[in-house]
């Protein structure tokens, strides 16, 4: 049988910032599964985007080598053209949304085909059955959740049944249920519906139960080393010096849009912890963090040390932080009598200090989410830090980075509250709490708290086998 | 290539689901509004008869508290030339500014708030406006209510940050306009990715198709066609009348 996609030393340059992809040559037949694994920067979006033609198309850097899509020249053949043969589902599925509502989401794809509209209907109809959007099917697709926002994206495309599917990081945004749900489609329409199906992806472990799956790991294979965190002076980190503050929550309850978001939660965390917060999407974590950071309107007390906390919010957006012309600038920008050492220390931990004098906004979505937690910290809060879903984007190094970087600021007194999908961040936590839509069903040491099988179901979750358990002393590992 | 314009989740205009003319054909709605806008050339006393029978217009199509708060949204701009045009030339072209501009106000509500942007974007196709572009122009459309929230994210993610603090006073206001760099920069960037993202969303589902054919066509029905009558007798009642 003849590849339905062949790349042959294909390799790309993006004009503004020299990066992209380095050579890569693949075959892939119909029906088989394909994951694209590597670190982050080494150019899984750049082949997704090479495998579908927008690059050449749309995308004007250095491309060599060439690419076959079933039978067919990329660079040759109008993008249209190819858009019926592969579909791309890119990796934040709200910026993707171009209809009104959930079906003419799936209608503009399919109108773009030349449907008559009885098969246009008819199409619509199984795949809003098909992804389980029958209830979603008037909504507009901003109001969904991520995990909808995800299976609206893939009902679009496999609506237009191509016979090749690329997803660029499509697991970044899900919760454990949903990534483990994604999966199962994808073997699905690998094995059963002949379809070859691309992945690139950093949580490589969620396919690891797939059929047949061929691996392309990018780069050299090998994990970019973390090195020790340097070494910082005492009382280079900022932080409450000896004092011990508790964050008292009471009675916390948020509505958004009329619709109770988060009803009378209560917890107490203190200074020299590293909290995780896993929850379903839409739960309310992103609101929490918000209220603990004195941006949301709220009823009930939040007070620490007597007062509002002082806890510098990350955003899941770095964009929204950024703004500076170099890294370097971005991060001492209005910091009165910047500590030097601190930055230097913190450009060291956060794997930045190749990156001191480019623009923040040319770095990869990873990158820019440490710089802006670099910003944040450089500010020093008084009491600690929220960090919104800081793994997205960050491959297994620089999580392992931003949790060393998270210790050490919980050693030297103060609170670092995190939201996250990935269990792996959460089991390096010092504590994790599990939110469910009436509030905390679980509380304890990840040790402990990941083998509450009843707390999970609760929520709705799963803890995978594969995931190494800390071991009950705060160690990694069996 | 065509680049799309800024992504969509909110409209800024609500959509009135309960007026009559929501059912209505964009079309005749067009046509409605562009009628309704050829009366600003009516003098005074004209223009505020029409004014009354507008009014009344809006009324039947539940319309009128959407056209009013339109014309509030407006109110410094109104204020500002009411006042200028009254200091300069007369309180007679005042009050006749003001009011051509209230009713181009009201024109304009009476399309958006019973219009959605697909129906815009076919009654754009159907005035021969390439594909291409009415997608673009409805997109945008869908797309104005979503600068507020953003806008909001970044003042708020600035605001986490330190970069940003804000202002009170006037003369703070003031020593505070270099901070703007700190929003609008981020704002260009998110909107200009945005376009970008919903550029290659699009491209990646065959937007540039020479195969594509709507799923939805227009169609005029006994209610449009009454509106249509009645409103080509309006415009001809205006132009003989002016």
């Amino acid at each position: 049988m003849p590849p339905i996609l062949q790349s042959s030393e294909v390799a790309y340059r993006y004009p503004q910032n020299n990066r992209g992809l380095v050579p890569v040559s693949l075959s892939l037949e119909r029906g088989q599964p394909l994951l694209v694994a590597g670190t982050s920067g080494c150019g899984k979006s750049t082949l997704a985007r090479c495998l579908t033609g927008l690059i050449p198309h749309l995308y004007h850097g250095k491309l060599s080598g060439s690419v076959r899509l079933d039978g067919l020249p990329t660079a040759r053949t109008p993008l249209w053209h190819l858009a019926e043969r592969a579909g791309l589902v890119f990796q934040n599925p709200a910026a993707q949304m171009l209809g009104e509502t959930v079906e003419q989401e799936i209608i503009f794809g399919l109108e773009n085909l030349g449907l008559p509209p009885d098969v246009i209907g008819q199409r619509m109809a199984e795949a809003l059955e098909r992804f389980g959007l029958e209830p979603l099917a008037g909504r507009p697709p901003q109001t969904l959740s991520g995990g909808e926002q995800q299976k609206l994206a893939l009902a679009a495309i496999m609506a237009r049944r191509p016979p090749v599917l690329v997803l660029d990081e499509p697991l970044s945004m899900l919760d454990g249920t949903a990534a483990v749900e994604l999966v199962a489609y994808l073997d699905t329409l690998a094995a059963e519906e002949d379809t070859a199906v691309v992945v690139c992806e950093h949580r490589e472990e969620y396919l690891s139960n797939v059929t047949g799956l061929g691996i392309l790991r990018l780069g050299n294979g090998q994990p970019p080393s973390t090195g020790d965190l340097p070494a910082l002076a005492p009382g280079g980190l900022p932080g409450p010096g000896g004092e011990q503050y508790v964050l008292e929550v009471e009675g916390l309850t948020v509505e958004l849009g009329g619709r109770p978001v988060l009803e009378d939660l209560d917890f107490r965390a203190g200074s020299g912890e590293v909290v995780a917060i896993v929850g379903r999407n839409g739960v309310g974590k992103t609101t929490l963090l918000r209220s603990l950071a004195g941006l949301q309107k709220h009823e009930g007390h939040i007070t620490m040390g007597g007062g509002h906390p002082d806890l510098g919010l990350v955003f899941q957006n770095a964009d929204l932080q950024l703004f500076n012309a170099s890294v370097r600038e971005e991060i001492l920008y209005r910091v009165p009598e910047p500590d030097m050492a601190l930055y230097r220390w913190l450009l060291a931990g956060l794997g930045l200090d190749r990156y001191e004098e480019m623009p923040p906004l040319l770095l990869s979505e990873g990158e820019k989410k440490r710089v802006a937690l670099a910003t944040v910290m450089m500010r020093r809060p008084r009491h600690g830090l929220l960090l919104d879903e800081p793994s997205l984007g960050q491959d297994t190094a620089h999580k392992e980075r931003l949790m060393r970087v998270a210790h050490a600021l919980a050693r030297a007194g103060r609170l670092v509250i995190l939201t996250t999908h990935d269990l792996t961040l959460a089991a390096a936590a010092d504590r994790l709490m599990l939110l469910g839509p009436a509030g905390f069903v679980a509380d304890g040491p990840p040790a402990a708290v990941l083998d509450d099988a009843t707390a999970w179901a609760e929520l709705g979750l799963s803890v995978p086998d594969w995931l190494v358990r800390p071991r009950p002393d705060g160690r990694e590992g069996p | 290539m065509i680049r799309l314009g800024i992504a969509g989740r909110t409209r800024s205009l609500a959509l009135v689901e309960n007026s009559p003319l929501r059912r209505a054909d964009p079309r005749t709605k067009l046509a409605l509004s562009l009628c309704a806008s050829l009366a600003v050339m009516l003098s005074l006393e004209k223009l505020a008869a029409f004014m009354v029978l507008y009014a009344v217009l809006l009324l039947w199509a539940r319309l009128l508290p959407e056209a009013a708060r339109q014309v509030w949204r407006l109110k410094w701009v109104l204020l500002v030339l009411f006042i200028v045009d009254w200091l300069v030339v007369s309180r007679e072209l005042a009050v006749v500014i003001t009011l051509r501009l209230i009713l181009l106000a009201g024109a304009f509500a009476l399309f958006f708030a019973t219009t959605t942007p697909g129906e815009l974007r076919l009654a754009l196709e159907w005035m021969r406006v390439p594909y291409r572009y009415a997608f673009s122009l409805s997109i945008a459309f869908q797309s104005v209510g979503l600068l507020d929230d953003e806008w909001r994210a970044i003042r708020e993610a600035q605001q986490a940050r330190g970069a940003w603090v804000p202002p009170t006073g006037w003369r703070y206001l003031v020593s505070k306009v270099g901070d703007l760099v700190s929003l609008a920069v981020p704002a260009i960037v998110m909107t200009t990715k945005r376009a970008w993202a919903m550029t290659e969303a699009a491209y990646a589902r065959g937007f540039d198709s020479p195969r594509r054919r709507p799923y939805r066509q227009l169609r005029m029905g006994r209610l449009d066609w009454i509106l249509l009558i009645g409103t080509v007798a309006v415009a001809a009642a205006l132009l003989l009348w002016r």
